[in-house]
């Protein structure tokens, strides 16, 4: 049984029958889907949720499939923690990480967008799929597509971490790599989305596509004890994500699952990177677009599709938004696996470093909740940090040997403790 | 003010969602010694233009973009940009697609090249994209009508590489095909 009703203009509110179409035709804004909230308030209950499998699928109801889903059944309910450690070091009272970085079955929230587009996809009956990709999608698309038996066609920027490129390559798909930047793939694939009958995720198939993110917010309020934190923090690239978590919120207080969401929803980006931040901070509200230059390639889309939305979805909630340097990105991503051991991409790093940087500016107070969005998972962009994390002591296969090296370390211990007394 | 100044002629490149309100012209002569004023001789000229580009209160709608000689006009003085003869101007929704220019051709292949998989080879080897619109291949001869999209310096490139294996190119007037 579906609740959707029809898509709508965000625009100019013109509605549209169900199909495989993302732009209006009359002003040319994007379409979303459109639910019958009265009837979803009607038939879901927290307790109906609760009972049903630890998936992304228990809040079906708000996901825009008419029958049940037909990829991805596993994606979604990824671990919600308390962060005490990086708490601790970021001198806050309250802190927890949602973490997609062990999402189902490619390690990124990609999945949860991803497995929504292929069902629709099916549904629709096509049996090309495609999409264009900074990487995540890529693999994510690459993988749940072998899964359900459909054939992919995906495109990326050529220069593409080997780790991104393998995770695709791995499930069979047709990989494209494009001389260009993530912008000129993303132009090129609506060219070839106009030429060629496929289901492109990110393209026509975006408003079906873009309401699986939503379950990332679902189940942040769920595994709160359906409660929401005062803050969010989270990564843009296209600024999609930012968007849907926050509509996700949304959603549940309107049927009546959550009550008086204040959340106030931060966005994060690399400096080399930073459309919408900047946007923001020079109080504007169209994009400047940019040519990216940072290690954070996931996030790296200088003419991001859902800019001003994600501008809005801040502005309206009342958070603020900032951008740091490629050094604090590593750092970022080196202190969340100190101090939670959680290896996340660069894309994380974006996100812990912004988290901090709001937290020094007094943005973020120290004595409220704060939610990290982990998205990403850090054995995918490896080359970013290989030179910055150390070596391997290598030894003979000797007992004197290791003794002299462990006698070496506590040495170092000792007098790195004199130093700080 | 001189006479030709104020005659002076902007090509405005139309993009295909548009063109039931402009009769099928995919390039209009406009006037206008401004973008906003190119936009108001437009929206005056063809009526059904006008909902489409503003909303309700006037404003540009915010997923229209206009670019002068491809730059877009938020870079410049946006609707107070002015124009020169010559310039260019094109009207792209922000969602449906970049600036790239539609052209036709038609091919004629020689025997040798009847079982080459040539227009896939333009397609994988520059970047263009290919659209067949008619074609007749017989044993030993064989022409394809093909729209091709994809910036300047890759279509000239293709175009190059089909005329060095051997293949006659030859452009189609618009009209020949639809």
């Amino acid at each position: 049984m579906s609740y959707v009703k029809c898509l709508k203009c965000r625009e100019c509110k013109r509605e549209y029958s169900i199909g495989p179409t993302h732009v209006c035709e009359f002003c040319f804004g994007p379409l979303e889907v459109v639910y019958d909230y009265e009837k979803i308030k009607e038939n879901l209950t927290r307790e109906t949720i609760e009972e049903r499998p630890k998936s992304m699928w228990r809040y079906r109801e708000l996901l825009p499939l008419n029958g049940d889903p037909s990829v991805g059944m596993n994606v979604g309910y990824t671990p919600l923690i308390r962060a005490e450690g990086l708490a601790r070091a970021l001198g806050v009272k309250e802190l927890y990480l949602k973490n997609d970085a062990v999402n189902h079955p490619t390690l990124s929230f990609k999945d949860r967008v991803v497995s929504v587009a292929l069902s629709k996809a099916k549904e629709f009956g096509f049996r090309i799929v495609a999409c264009a990709s900074t990487g995540n999608l890529a693999n994510s698309v690459a993988a749940l597509a072998a899964a359900g038996g459909l054939e992919s066609y995906i495109f990326v920027p050529y220069d593409l971490e080997q780790g991104k490129i393998l995770g695709t390559l791995v499930y069979g798909t047709n990989l494209i790599g494009i001389k260009g930047s993530y912008d000129e793939v993303n132009r090129l694939c609506s060219e070839i989305a106009e030429n060629y009958g496929w289901a492109f995720v990110n393209i026509n198939i975006r408003p079906f596509y873009a309401e699986g993110s939503k379950t990332f917010g679902f189940e942040i309020a769920e595994q709160l004890g359906w409660k929401v934190p005062q803050h969010v923090v989270v990564p843009m690239a296209g600024g999609s994500l930012i968007t849907k978590i926050w509509k996700g919120f949304k959603e549940l207080e309107e049927i009546g699952l959550l009550e008086g969401v204040n959340t106030k929803i931060h966005g994060a980006q690399a400096s080399g990177s930073s459309p919408i931040t900047s946007a923001l901070k020079e109080g504007i509200d169209w994009i400047k677009p940019q040519k990216p230059r940072t290690i954070a390639k996931s996030l790296a889309i200088g003419n991001p599709a859902d800019g001003h939305y994600a501008l809005k979805t801040i502005r309206e909630s009342g958070g603020w938004g900032e951008d740091v340097t490629d050094e604090d990105v590593i750092e970022g991503m080196r202190l969340l696996a100190k101090t939670e051991g959680i290896f996340t991409e660069t894309a994380g790093g974006v996100t812990v470093g912004v988290t901090k940087k709001l937290i020094e500016q007094g943005v973020i107070p120290r004595n409220e909740s704060i939610l990290i969005s982990v998205t990403g998972n850090g054995l995918k962009t490896q080359e970013a940090i290989q030179d910055r994390v150390g070596h391997p002591l290598i030894i003979d296969a000797k007992l004197t040997e290791f003794m002299k090296i462990f006698e070496a370390k506590q040495k170092e211990t000792e007098s790195r403790i004199q130093i700080t007394i | 003010m001189n006479n030709r100044e104020e005659e002076m002629e902007i090509q405005v490149r139309i993009p295909t969602p548009l063109r039931k309100l402009t009769g099928e012209q995919d390039v209009i002569k406009a006037k206008g010694k401004t973008v906003g004023e190119v936009i108001h001789w437009l929206t005056e000229t063809y009526p059904g233009l006008k909902e489409r580009l503003r909303d309700e209160q006037g404003e540009l709608r915010r997923f229209i973009n206009i670019y002068v000689n491809d730059e877009d006009i938020r870079f410049i003085q946006n609707l107070e940009t002015p124009l020169k003869e010559g310039d260019q101007l094109s009207i792209i929704p922000a969602i449906a697609g970049g600036s790239f220019a539609r052209r036709r051709v038609t091919l004629t292949f020689p025997p040798k090249l009847i079982k080459e998989p040539v227009i896939y080879n333009i397609g994988h080897r520059f970047k263009v994209i290919t659209n067949i619109r008619s074609a007749n291949v017989s044993e030993n001869m064989g022409w394809v009508t093909l729209e091709i999209d994809g910036e300047e310096e890759e279509y000239s490139k293709a175009l190059h590489y089909l005329n060095d294996i051997g293949v006659i190119v030859e452009p189609v007037e618009r009209n020949v095909i639809e």
